[in-house]
Formats: C-alpha cells, structure tokens, sequence
C-alpha cells in the first residue's frame, strides 16, 4: 500500500528523473566545475559506452535474463578489435571483426539459454569467464597498441559540433527504441518475459526470439568495443571489467523491473546520465573509484526506495 | 432432415500410460449454442478440450465441421477452424497494451519496411472490442487490468482471429458476483452473433443458468447429454458422480455444541471491517457468509492475526489472544486459506514435506528433522483423508485440486488444532472431492474441534453450518439460526439496501 504524503502530480515522476536532479543539485553545490558546457559534454560523452551496453542489457532482463559477459565481450572484441587493425591497417575490417566476436558469443549465450535450458546467470557467468580468460590470453597480459592513428577520430571528433560518441549512441538509442516499440520482435521482448504461453499460443519460437536477443547483446558489445578501442587509442584486456555491473545498475536505477517484462527504455537512458553524473561528480570531488562503485551500488537502492515508498511495482 | 452441427467428434479415445482418458467420446456443438462440458476432476474435460484446440492428437476418433470429414493435428487446425480456447491461466502480456495482445504475432506491417502498423492495430482492436461491447481504451497496458477485463481481452482476442467456438475452461472461478453478470451478459451477445460457446464448470448453480445442454462426463466416457429444463441438480450429480449423492452432502446430527473456543469482540480492522462480534463454539460449524468484497477474507485473517486489527478483542478458550499468527497456532488456531496455491501450499515440495511443515515443532521436539518419522505421520495424514497419492514423496503439484485441498487440510491436522477457520474449502473442486472436504470438517467438530467456514456457496452453508453470520460492507449484518438459515435469508441480508 503506498503512503504518499507527496502531491500526486511530484508521484508521478519516476524515481530516476528524481535521483538525476537530486544528485545535479549537490554536484552544482558542491564542485565549481560541474554545470560547466565542456564538463556536461564530457559527462555525455564518457557516458555512451555505458549506454551501448545498457541498451540490449534492458531487453534481455526484460525477457528475466541476465547477460554478465557483456563488459568481458566487449573487452574481448576490443582487443580482436585492435590485432586486426595492428595487423591488417584496415579499421572497418577491424570493426567487422569485433561485431563477429560479440555475434559470435551472443550466439554462446542465446543458445546454452534457449536451448539447453541452462538459466542465465550461469550462462553468463561461465561466457564471462571465457571472453575475460580469452582476452588475457591472446595479450599476455599486455596492453595492444599500434593501431591507426585515425582511430581516435572516432571518440574525440565532432560533426555539427556534437561530439561523435553522443551522436552514434543516439543512433543506438533511436535503434533500439524502434526496435523495442515498433518491430514485432519488440511485442515479442515484452511477452519472453511477460508470458512464453502467449508467444507460444501465437506459434511463434520462443528460443529463436531468446536468441536474437542475446545476439543483439553481443552485436551491441561488439559496437561498444568500438568506441572504447578508439576512447583509449589501444585494448586492454582488463578494460571492460565490471562495466556489466554499471549497465545493470543503469537499468535497475532507471525503473526497469526484473520481473514479467516491465521495461522501460527510457528510463534506461536517464539511469545511464544518473550514473555517469555520479562518477564524474565524485571524480571531481576527486574521490577514490574503488568508493565510487559502492555509492553506485548505493545509488540503485536510493532510486529504488523511491520507486518503492510510492507503491510502485 | 436435420442440419449438421456446426462442429462434432465421433467415437473419439485417448490412452495415456495407464490411463484411458477418453473412451469412445462422441461430442457436438451448435452455433449460437452454450454447450456445458461437466464432470469430476479426472473425467477427461481437459483432454477432450487439448483434443478439440489440437494441443493432443486423439488415438481414435473423426471430426466433422458442417457435416464434412476434418482432421485436428495441430494447433493450427484448430485455429482454421476457428475453435479458441480461453484457459484459466490467461496468455496474455501484462506490459504490452491490450491492442498489441490481441494482435500478438498477427501485427500488421507498417510501409516502413521491418517496423508495425500500431495505429492499424488499435484501430483495428478497438473495432472488435466494440463487437463484444467491451467499451476501453486499446492503449491501455493489460496489468492495469482486473481479471474479469483480462478474460474480455482474451475473448476480444479469439474473435479476432474468426473464431466461431470458444472453449472457456471455468470462466467464473475467479470473478467476483458482479464480474459474472457482466461476463453472462456477453455470452448471451455471442451466442445471438452465432458464436458456438463450449463451457467447462464446477457450478451447478451456473450450469444451470447458461446452457442450452449438459455434457457430463465421467471415468473419460460420455455418460450422457441432458437438457437444463428436463433435469434437477440432484439427477446431474448424480450423473457426475455415478452414485445418488445429495447435491453437496447433508450434514448428520450433531451433539449439542460445547464451550465457547472463539469469542469475538468488536473486532474493527484497517482492511475494511468494524465491530464485528462473533462466537464459535467445540463441536459446531458456524458459516461467515457474505458477496465477495464483503470482508469475510479479512476478518477471518485478522482473527487468525495474518492482519492488523485496530480496535477489540479476540479470545481464544477464554484466553485473550495477541493477534499474531505465530501466536494463534501455538494456542490451536488454524487457517485453511482460501488460494491454496498462493497461501497453503509449497507446490515444488512434496506431498509429505507440505503436510508435515506446520507439526515441525510437535513432530521434532529437539530441532532436528527425521525423515523417516515425518514420511510416516504423512503416510497417516494420507490415509486419513484418502489423498490419492502412490507415495508422500511426490510433489504436490501433481495432485488434482480436490487432493491439493485435502494437503492443505492434513497439515492442520498434526497441529492438533482446536478451532479451524476455513477460507472457500471448496472453491475450484469437483463434487465427490467437496463431499469428502465435508465429511473431513464434520470428523472435526466431531472429536471437539470448532470451525469458521467461508462460502461463496450459500447452499453450501446451509447443509453444513449450524448456524451462520451473514457480512455486509465489513459490518455483520446479522445471525441465522439453525432453523432460519436458508439460502434466501442469507441473500436478504446480505444484499445491499
């Protein structure tokens, strides 16, 4: 039963719209160099990675799934990324190749779930390792350096003054949107974890849907890996390590529920900006990332709480 | 000359191992007729509906649509047939709108090429939910919709793909009085548009109300088909049940009751009850009756102290009680819940484990847990109340609904428990399994136990209660003696004025 003391229309505003403002409040009072026009592009910018990954993350715990493996995949593309560009010069080739290994393990992924019935966390989990093993690997431990120059363009040019990360995730984020709102494999997200019954009923397959969307999740991955490769000019292969844990915080901040297809894509979007506000606020209050991840994981129960106190599910 | 039937199945037999389902079942079905399918748990409805939706194949048997030779091999048959089913469990979406469930897998493309058409579909949604006078907005997402509503989507969406024979299995178990109504009123609109209806009940009341003929099947065979007006509910169970049974049970004599064990004083509660004063007392059953909504459910949680009471007293055996549940079943209180799937049963569990779990602490004094002592007092809970079972170490969730109840009932039992609240015992059960529940309650009050029982059922109350408190917007609205309680009484008072 909600006991709102709260005037209904202030109810109405979802828990993440709250948690932004809040936290812009005390960054604005708190650190000079917040509200400033570079610092907001700068936060936007760093947060795109985070959202590429959050994006397919959200239809998949829609379908009350998981994917642990996504920042490991994407570690991994990143550095299969950048040996093919060391070795071959060639960028878009390079780029083929990351799409290849993210289609490839959200293939692994899709199938062990839909197919071999193995539950997600499990799944994930043991792609995790695999994609993180892999990565250490195939480097050595080592940094991959030595790709084209014109990498870089990628994450720190502009077109019409807008920084080129942002415009490509909002290309993603368009893509997605439709994708979840205006294609039948959207109704089709909704009912994996609404109601398989009524996907069956309608004779439609429920692990060819489960699959793709895991592909989508790796193929996402794969572009992420994109922007992180250029972002740092070379792959790391610890570079991706626990961005899964940021996405789904995203998500859950951002009012998507883990239960019976209740998604929200936007809400994904504003918990992205939510978390990438909080780190770039504590950066420049110059706090430690090992203490940024516990108020991160502070954060998702803040803006739970709020959902909750206000009854809703 | 006759006209062929719309739809018909002849000499139709299902095996499963060990089990003949159905035996040479022959069935048939008119438009614009309500054809009620009835018989106990067991008797082959279920199979003969997955035979009829094409979710089995049928061993033997031929089908016939307008007099010409079909076959059902698949769902997809079914559906050019335009027989739809409507299950209790709904296939519906909760976070897509209504439009898109109706439409779900069938989207219209959009000119854009990959994307939907989603102003076709509320549009074209709209249009059938306005043929069966179900007046909402398509937009609106199903999980803000109640049951009753969910049920008109599901309807909306069968007609939406031409059906013309809709199978609804127990439609009204979980409406309310008033969302019944509404769903009769629809029936009798389908039935003039000449939609075939085929209706699956454990009603007889309903039965009765809504069909045009009567179906009963029992052991898997068609024991015969009758019509509502040449035939009394007494003739029909008898039917269903293959020996002359008195509708529900007629209650033997009871010795004069006892002590007081539950006394009741303006009790008055935040989930919509006040001043309510009630006694039960060792050796009789007294009825709470009441419309659903009434707050018969709360007030029967608040006494056993699953809910918050505001104001008032609760004396168990002269005993004052402190509401908490923990509190009520250590002095013998027991509540026999009304969804036993949600509230009384761990349905993973086994059949044993479930019937043990509230004589944990009297079965295993010193903490520690005894397979082999708790399968045996399981095994005498099993025989006592005749759970068809091989074995307690099956899980629970392969009994039918009548042994699920029984399950439900037996683990009272090794609680030792000296007043019994008893929440709708015999909602969703067939008719042997209702009487065997009464007979269980009458052994009750028998060795001294005092029981509250909940009923939607009035004609239930009246041949098992001895006397019976009659709700009304959370308020008693009076008593019925033994001699004045009769079905008409009960209503009367709990009507609102």
């Amino acid at each position: 039963m909600s006991t709102t003391a709260l005037p209904a229309q202030i109810a109405r505003v979802p828990g993440v719209a709250i948690a932004l403002i809040a936290l812009c409040i005390v960054f604005v009072l708190t650190s000079p160099g917040f509200a400033t026009p570079p610092n907001i592009a700068n936060v936007l910018t760093q947060s795109t990675i985070l959202l590429l990954l959050a994006l397919p993350m959200t239809l998949i715990i829609m379908t009350e799934g998981l994917d642990l493996s996504i920042g490991a995949v994407l570690t991994f593309a990143s550095i299969i990324l950048a040996i093919t560009a060391v070795s071959t010069g060639s960028l878009a080739l390079a780029f083929a190749a990351a799409l290849a290994v993210g289609l490839c393990f959200g293939f692994l992924n899709g199938a062990l779930i839909a197919v071999f019935d193995i539950p997600p966390f499990i799944t994930t989990l043991g792609t995790l390792g695999i994609a993180q093993g892999l990565s250490l690997v195939v480097t050595d431990g080592q940094s991959v350096v030595g790709i084209p120059r014109s990498i870089e363009t990628i994450y720190s040019g502009t077109a019409a003054g807008i920084p080129l990360p942002i415009i490509l995730a909002a290309l993603a984020y368009a893509v997605t949107h439709a994708l979840l709102y205006h294609t039948r494999f959207g109704a089709y997200v909704f009912a994996l974890g609404g109601n398989r019954e009524a996907l069956k009923v309608a004779g439609i397959s429920v692990r060819g849907m489960l699959i793709r969307v895991y592909v989508f999740g790796g193929l996402m991955a794969g572009f992420a890996a994109l922007l992180m490769t250029a972002r740092l000019n070379s792959a790391h292969p610890t570079a991706g390590i626990g961005m899964e844990f940021d996405a789904i915080a995203a998500i859950a901040v951002g009012g998507t529920s883990f239960e019976r297809g209740n998604g929200w894509l936007l809400g994904t979007l504003l918990g992205v900006i939510t978390v990438g506000v909080l780190r770039n606020g504590l950066n420049l209050l110059a706090i430690p990332s090992s203490v940024q991840v516990a108020c991160v994981g502070g954060l998702v129960i803040a803006a739970l709480f709020i959902d909750g106190l206000r009854g809703e599910q | 000359m006759t006209v062929s039937p719309l739809f018909e199945l002849r000499g139709v037999c299902k095996d499963f191992p060990g089990v003949k389902a159905l035996d040479n079942v022959s069935f048939e079905i008119n438009a614009g007729e309500v054809h009620m399918l009835v018989g106990e748990n067991g008797a082959g409805k279920s199979t003969l509906m997955k035979i009829l939706c094409g979710a089995y194949r049928a061993d033997e048997g031929t089908f016939f649509q307008n007099g010409e030779q079909v076959r059902i091999d698949s769902p997809a048959d079914a559906r050019k047939f335009g027989i739809a089913v409507i299950f209790q469990e709904f296939t519906l979406v909760p976070y897509l709108d209504i439009a898109q469930n109706i439409f779900l897998g069938r989207e219209f493309p959009n000119r854009v090429p990959g994307l939907i058409d989603r102003r076709r579909i509320h549009a074209e949604a709209k249009r059938v939910l306005d043929l069966i006078g179900f007046h909402i907005d398509p937009r609106t997402p199903v999980h803000k919709l109640g049951v009753a509503q969910q049920q008109m989507v599901e309807i909306a969406k069968a007609l939406s793909q031409d059906a013309r024979i809709l199978v609804m299995d127990e439609p009204t178990a979980a409406l309310s009085d008033r969302e019944t109504e509404l769903l009769f009123a629809m029936i009798e609109r389908l039935k003039k548009k000449g939609v075939a209806i085929i209706y699956i009940s454990h009603r007889l009341s309903e039965v009765f109300a809504l069909g045009d003929r009567i179906t009963v099947l029992r052991d898997g065979r068609k024991i015969g088909s009758l019509l509502p007006a040449e035939t009394t509910p007494d003739q029909l169970v008898t039917q269903m049940v293959g020996r002359p049974v008195d509708a529900t049970y007629t209650r033997p004599s009871r010795p004069t009751p006892g002590e007081v064990v539950l006394e009741v004083k303006n009790l008055s509660g935040p989930s919509g009850f006040s001043d309510v004063n009630l006694t039960v007392r060792a050796g009789e059953i007294v009825g709470l009756c009441g419309l659903v909504g009434s707050g018969r459910t709360e007030v029967a949680r608040a006494i056993f102290g699953a809910d918050h009471v505001s104001t008032g007293e609760i004396r168990l055996n002269g005993k004052r009680i402190s509401a908490s549940a923990e509190d009520s079943v250590r002095r013998g209180m027991a509540l026999i819940p009304e969804n036993r799937k949600a509230q009384g049963l761990a349905l993973a569990r086994s059949i044993g484990d479930n019937i043990v779990l509230v004589g944990l602490r009297k079965l295993f004094p010193s903490g520690i847990f005894a397979p082999r002592r708790a399968i045996k007092a399981a095994r005498a809970v099993i025989d006592k109340l005749r759970i068809a079972t091989p074995s307690p170490r099956r899980p629970v969730a392969t009994l039918s609904g009548g042994n699920q109840q029984k399950v439900v009932v037996g683990k009272w039992l090794n609680a030792d428990a000296k007043f019994y609240i008893f929440d709708e015992p015999t909602r969703g059960i067939d008719v042997g399994a209702k009487a065997e529940i009464f007979r269980l309650l009458d052994g009750l009050v028998h060795n001294g136990a005092a029981i509250l029982m909940i009923s939607s059922e009035q004609i239930e109350i009246v041949h098992i209660c001895d006397r019976a408190y009659v709700m009304r917007s959370g308020r008693i609205a009076g008593e019925l003696k033994h001699h004045e309680l009769t079905e008409a009484n009960i209503v009367r008072l709990g009507i609102h004025q």
